[in-house]
């Protein structure tokens, strides 16, 4: 059938419009983080080393007089009775500090921050910790999700503030910021520049954990940009080449033993 | 480059950074004193995180023995100036450390000249 000129014009028309929101679509228009706004966003990407405060280490310190339940206290002493007097830590073991300590603290280390509309991940020198910030989309499931010691994050931006929320967190006496696995922490994150055009990344973290803190514990930190470089955090490495020593110690023994 | 001060402050204390070979703290050195020094032979020397470790060989009226330190961390030593081939096995060495809270040979080192005369 031949179409009439009119008709024929508004199908391409048409076509045309459909193929616009199939590339849009494609392209993440319909995600709810709209693409232009991405853009227009604060770009936290780059290496970050904490700013100096008097008093704080490591530019912030979690509160000696936090507000601890008694059962928080009494979970946190057994902890420290028990692992205390052997020197051990979690670290020691190369395992990371877990959120909110290592944005914190982390050991003094510094963190890299790479950002895209979608999601913004932070590496931590230290231990080689990562989080994923996770920005638009369809959340995983309460039940769908894994605890882990730094819990499942999203994010969302209210002008160029970036506002992180953390939860499915694994229970923790052995940081500083102890916590429940019901523990919810929102990180505020804004940058600023100072005269000298230097940039300067702060955070403004609360938690609120009913079951530790009879009310929500606020802290505040400060980053520096930086140019230094991101270091390999060799922990467990060589842990691992020392198993193998012993076991190339073992095979020798064993074949000095057979006569081979 | 991070000053010298900054990574001992740092290693020390980051109270999760400890050895992984030892998984031991900066608790059982005594931080106050400062003023014991090693100088022998490296036997080894692991530049691993949290805490590097160094095996010296050091000779006295007594014979000839193999004590182990532990140190800040590679990270930190790295920002302080040292490199891979900064110090080598069979390098003399002189240590200033803090001394082990036991009474035992060792301790934290604070700092590790090499006869090349760089400090770490």
């Amino acid at each position: 059938m031949k179409l009439s000129g009119f008709r024929f014009l508004s199908r391409r028309l048409a076509a045309a419009a459909g193929s616009v929101v199939v590339a849009a679509l494609c392209l993440g228009f319909g995600a709810a983080t709209p693409a232009k706004a991405a853009d227009t966003h604060p770009d936290f990407t780059g290496v970050w080393t904490f700013h100096p405060v008097p008093g704080r280490r490591f530019g912030a310190v979690w509160p000696k007089d936090a507000p601890y339940t008694d059962e928080a206290k009494k979970k946190i002493a057994a902890y420290h009775a028990l692992v205390d007097p052997t020197g051990e830590s979690p670290g020691g073991y190369c395992v990371g500090v877990g959120t909110p300590g290592n944005m914190l603290s982390s050991g003094g280390y510094p963190m890299e921050v790479i950002q895209r509309p979608e999601q913004i991940t932070i590496i931590y020198e230290a231990w080689t910790e990562i989080r994923r910030i996770y920005i638009g989309g369809k959340p995983v499931a309460r039940r769908d999700l894994i605890p882990t010691r730094n819990g499942y994050s999203r994010g969302h931006w209210e002008g160029n503030t970036l506002v992180v929320e953390t939860t499915s967190l694994e229970e923790q006496v052995d940081q500083a910021a102890a916590h429940t696995e019901n523990a919810r922490i929102v990180e505020r994150y804004t940058m600023s520049t100072d005269d000298k055009g230097k940039k300067h990344l702060n955070a403004v973290m609360t938690m609120t954990d009913p079951a530790f803190y009879t009310k929500p514990v606020t802290v505040t930190k400060e980053w520096d940009a930086t140019s230094e470089r991101m270091l390999n955090y060799n922990c467990n490495e060589p842990t691992w080449e020392d198993h193998v020593e012993m076991l190339s110690k073992k095979a020798a023994e064993k074949a000095k033993a057979s006569g081979n | 480059m991070k000053s010298l001060v900054f990574a001992i402050v740092a290693g020390m204390l980051a109270s999760h950074a400890l050895p992984a070979a030892a998984h031991h703290s900066g608790s059982q050195y005594d931080l106050t004193k400062r003023d014991m020094n090693w100088t022998g032979v490296v036997r080894e020397f692991k530049a691993i995180n949290p805490h590097t470790h160094i095996m010296l060989e050091v000779k006295d009226a007594t014979g000839v023995h193999d004590i182990t330190f532990e140190g800040q961390s590679m990270s930190n030593m790295y920002r302080a100036g040292w490199r891979p081939n900064s110090i080598k096995v069979g390098d003399t060495v002189t240590i200033n450390a803090a001394p082990r809270k036991d009474g035992a040979n060792g301790g934290f080192v604070l700092s590790i000249t090499t006869t090349k005369g760089q400090k770490f």
